[in-house]
Order: structure tokens, then sequence, then C-alpha cells
């Protein structure tokens, strides 16, 4: 009964992951008619030193786009950051502003980090950008084509790219199948605002309207509370086909576990209930049901390995469709697959987050607050506390 | 000021990332100057005809090829990054004893030299070339086996040739040379991409060579510092 309700529910989950590669090639499939071309404030939050800064940021200095301006946007002069965006202006200092303020209330880093620069842009359309992303020559043109007067908000594909190290290449293969196929699937067949943080493109006004930072600075997912309130206002939230570039590098196993931890727990304080089916876009990962229902048989193997080579084909597809080929890293895939899975349980266990060395505790709709250790102790430290200090 | 580290290794000796890559790394970090210092190994000892045989040093047979290379790669780090790449090299006279050895880092070499050489053949004709001597990890370093004392144990005989010595290699900080007042910069020795985030320099000076040396022998408007990413 067990081993057939597992076989079951790898069928669906087969027929699911290949819904979503449908739905990835309709997208791509996807095209944008406008040809209007209004000035553009890209705003580039940065922290710290991601892998290929430098060509990341000079990457929105080459766009091939009539007007538009670049703001570098830091908290702090001694972030290592702070180097590489004054060369970048020194090489561009036409279009490069760098501004730099900590004093904004949020606390969500990246939306504390953005106001003063969203006050100091020039242009009524702005585009959020972040800093480990590159692009090419056609991207500005290509993302504010689909920003036509019915729409609020423009965001894109992410491919991840550039891997060197295990933890990159496993970060790579989960970026080019189970997220971008996710998007795309709620995007195309679920109608369900997609927005990515990594590239975000909005009008002042429309932005004002669904109540600015103050509506986003106090929660974590702030690109899925602004997707989400802007579709709320009538307001539509494209998913342009235009695909991003993520570059990873050099990652290690841990950061590769830390953000996807982040992110298991972001999604299942935004879905809910609906969180429970997402196990089924890893049909790799349910497989394992079976041999651990019916032994390590000769037949439980022999199904388990005839789906991980078909897995393993189905995601060398997809990198052929995003022309990211995979090569030898496709040999990681059950690997990935496995640790995304074990990943999946945690938020029911953690819901505290590490997000650029700050602690926090995530709520429903992603609100944090900081993390204070053992609240009840805490709590008793600090009346003990105020009590003897009068 | 500028952010530094002269002493960085590629796969022309025993570094995990190419030359190429290696200066991207740097460049895409915001680094000012760096300076490539692969190894010339000492081939009369047990571990120098290991590395020879490895080929994790730089020979007479390639040393061209090497700077050539490096040339190539300095003008294009100054037209992209605006940074200052400066040849060089890390003189490594290995030996089973710690005691007897003694790793150099010669800045801005121009032609080849033999580590084979004595100590003081080595430093003349470094100074004939007008580079700058370094005595990298000079005192007992966390973790390693094998350490390289050689120059301090003889220090009154060969400080006189040194313009500056490492009072810091990636983790470890050796207050010895603070003690001692000598001339001091901090250095990564980069094998890894993960040896990025370590001990660094800091020079106030122009960013040309001539400057750059000026600023290390004189060691005024140096300072060290601890970059993490």
């Amino acid at each position: 009964m067990f081993l057939w309700i597992a076989v079951f529910l790898v069928v669906v989950g087969l027929s699911v992951y290949v819904a979503q590669i449908i739905a990835l090639r309709r997208k791509l499939n996807e095209t944008y008619s406008s040809d209007f071309l209004p000035p553009v404030s890209i705003i580039k939050p940065l922290k710290a030193l991601d892998d290929n800064l430098f060509d990341n940021l000079e990457s929105f200095c080459n766009q091939d786009y009539p007007e538009y301006e670049v703001i570098l946007s830091l908290q702090d002069y001694n972030d290592p950051a702070y180097r590489v965006a004054e060369k970048i202006r020194n090489k561009y200092p036409h279009m490069v502003k760098i501004v730099i303020d900590n004093s904004s209330i949020a606390l969500n880093p990246k939306v504390k980090n953005m106001i003063s620069s969203y006050y100091a842009s020039r242009y009524e359309y702005f585009l959020i950008s972040d800093s480990n992303v590159m692009v090419d020559k056609d991207y500005l043109r290509k993302t504010v084509s689909a920003m036509t007067p019915d729409v609020g908000l423009v965001t894109n594909l992410i491919t991840g790219v550039g891997e060197k190290s295990v933890g990159a290449t496993l970060e790579n293969l989960q970026l080019n199948s189970f997220i971008i196929l996710g998007v795309s699937f709620l995007d195309k067949f679920l109608r369900m605002p997609c927005s990515i943080g990594k590239s975000m493109l909005m009008r002042k006004r429309d932005f004002e309207e669904i109540g600015g930072w103050s509506a986003v600075k106090n929660v974590l997912a702030e690109d899925y509370i602004i997707g989400k309130l802007m579709h709320e206002s009538g307001k539509r939230v494209v998913l342009c086909n235009y695909m991003v570039k993520n570059v990873n590098e050099y990652w290690t196993m841990g950061r590769f576990f830390n953000r996807h931890t982040r992110w298991a727990k972001i999604r299942w304080k935004i879905a809910g209930p609906k969180y429970f089916t997402e196990p089924l876009s890893n049909p790799l990962f349910l497989s394992l049901a079976i041999p651990a229902i019916d032994g390590f048989s000769s037949l439980s193997l022999s199904f388990l390995s005839i789906l991980t080579g078909l897995k393993i084909a189905m995601d060398i597809y997809i990198g052929r469709l995003l022309k990211t080929p995979l090569g030898l890293s496709s040999i990681l895939i059950p690997v990935k697959d496995l640790f995304v899975g074990l990943i999946w349980f945690i938020p029911f266990f953690n819901c505290k987050i590490n997000w650029r060395d700050n602690l926090y505790t995530i709520g429903k709709n992603t609100v944090i607050t900081p993390y204070e250790g053992n609240s009840s102790l805490r709590f008793i430290y600090n009346k003990l506390k105020s009590a003897i200090t009068g | 000021m500028l952010l530094c580290d002269f002493h960085i290794h590629t796969k022309y000796s025993d570094g995990s990332v190419e030359l190429k890559k290696v200066i991207d790394i740097f460049g895409q970090s915001g680094f000012d100057v760096i300076a490539i210092t692969d190894h010339v190994v000492n081939g009369d000892s047990v571990i120098g005809k290991v590395a020879y045989k490895f080929r994790f040093t730089i020979t007479e047979k390639n040393f061209d090829e090497y700077m050539e290379n490096i040339k190539y790669e300095s003008e294009r780090a100054l037209n992209k990054y605006g940074m200052l790449v400066i040849p060089g090299v890390e003189i490594s006279k290995n030996y089973l004893s710690s005691e007897k050895s003694a790793h150099i880092l010669i800045l801005d070499i121009k032609k080849y030299i033999s580590p084979s050489e004595s100590y003081e053949s080595i430093f003349l004709e470094a100074r004939k070339q007008d580079a700058l001597i370094i005595a990298c990890h000079p005192h007992h370093m966390k973790g390693e086996i094998r350490n390289t004392l050689y120059l301090w144990r003889n220090r009154e005989k060969y400080s006189k040739y040194i313009d500056a010595w490492e009072i810091a290699n990636r983790d470890d900080v050796f207050n010895v040379v603070s003690l001692k007042r000598y001339p001091y910069i901090a250095n990564s020795d980069f094998h890894k991409p993960r040896h990025l985030y370590s001990w660094k320099t800091l020079l106030n000076c122009e960013k040309d060579i001539f400057s750059v040396k000026k600023c290390i022998k004189h060691n005024k408007g140096v300072a060290i510092t601890l970059f993490r990413g």
C-alpha cells in the first residue's frame, strides 16, 4: 500500500517536473514589443565582496540604452565593496554615483541600504538590481520593453553561472533547475505574481502607492511582498524572460546550505500549507521512499537508477534551454536533490535566519524581528538587570 | 591608501589558480597593487628535488615565459581594473631543517636569480636589478610542520640586505618583527581563492612601481589590515 503511494507520488512528481519544463519553454518563447525607452535609475545595493563584483557592476555601465544612471549604494566606507565601487565610479564618472548612508531605519538590511539611494535617484523609473548579477548590453532595453502602462513591476529570470567550487556548482544547479522552473511554473500556469529581487523595475509612482519602503522595511522577502502588493493594487507583475546571470564562483558548501535554508524558511512563511506540495518538484528525493519501504531489492534499486538517469537527462535538457551546459557537474545533480530534499524539513524546526551576519527570527509573511537567543531567559536577564541598575 | 598584496602564487608553481584568474580575483576585489611571486626552489635538497619533479617551481627555462605572461597580464590589469601588477619570485631555499630554510620575495625582478647561490649572492644580484628584497614568513607559523627561520636566526648578518620583513602572512602575525622595529609589510601568501581574505598592506603613495618600492623601503605611510570579504 505505502509502496504504491510512494510510486504514485514519484510519478506525480515527474509529471510536475515535465510541466515545469513546459512552462519554462513557453516563458522563454515570449516576446515584448514596447519601444518605450524612459530614463532609468539603476540602484545597486552593495554589501561585502561578491564573486566577480567588478565585472558585475561594469556590465550595468555598458548598457545599450539612451539615458540611465547607476547608483551604487553602501552603508559603510569600510565595506570592502566600496573600493570596487570607487573604481567603477572613476571609470564611468558621468554615469555612476555612490551613495553611502546608514541612517535609514529598517530591519531588512538590503532595504535599509537602498532607501537613501532611492531618494537620491533622478528618474521616475527605477530598477533594483543585486550586486551579484551580471548582464549583457541589451538587458535594460529588453527589460524596459516589458513595461507597458498596465504593468507595475518587471522582474527577470535568473541563471547561475561561473561555478569553480563544489558549493558554487550545487548553487548553480539549484538555480538552473528548481528555482527557474518553479518561478516559470507559478507565472505561466498558476498566474501567481513572481518577483525576484535580483532585478525589479518599477515606477516610483506605483511603488509609493503600495506603501513604498515603509511597506517592506521589516520583512525579509521584500521582493515577494512588493510583487504581491503591486498585484493587489491592480498592476501586472511581469516575469521578463531576459535572464540575468547570478555569478557564483567560489561558494562553500556552508554558504549553499545557508542560502537555501533561508529561502526554504521564506517559502514556508509565505506559502503556508502549500509548502507541503513542494517536494513534488523533487522527484528524485521522493523516490528514496521506495527503497526505504521496499528495502534495497533489485527492483527498487533499478527504479531508483532509472529515475536518477531520467532526472539528470531532464536537467541537462534544461541546461541546453538556458544555454548553460552542465558538463561534468551533472553528476552532482542527485547529491544536490538529496540536500535540497533534506533542507525542506528545516523550516519546521527552526525559524532563525542568518543573512549577511545579521540574525533574525522570521514570522508570517516573512516579517522579521532581531534574534535575541533564548527570549525567555533574555527577558528574565533584562528584568533583573533593570531592577539592579534602577 | 593603496590596498596591496605582494605575495601571490599561481599555477606557475604551487598555486591552485591560473595567472589570468588570479589577476581577475584581485582586480574584481578592488586591489590597487599586487605582486606575482611564484616559487623558485633550490634543487640541492630532497624537498627541492620534489618541487622540480612536480613542477612546483619556476626554472631558468620557463622564467622568460613567466615574465612575459606577467607583463601581458599587468597591462590588462592596469587597463581594466587600474591595478598595478609587479613581477616577482619567491626564492625558496628549502631544507629538512626549519633553521636552515628561508624564503625571500624579490619584487620587480628583471632576470633569473638562481636559488642555489649563497644568500649574499642572491641579495646582491637582487640589488643589482634594483629589486625589492622581502623576508617572508620569517618566524614560527601556526600549523606548519616546517618553518623558514634561517633569516631571522641570522638577522644581524642579513638585515642590511633586507628591505622589509613580513610582519603578517595570511593568518599569522609575527610580533618579533615589530619588536625589532624592522620595516614591515603584510601579505596573503595566496595559493587558493579563500586566501584572499587575510592580512594585507596599505600604502600611502602614488600607484607606480617606483613610489611603491620607495614607500616600502622607507616604511613611512605603511599600515597593515585584515582584509575580510
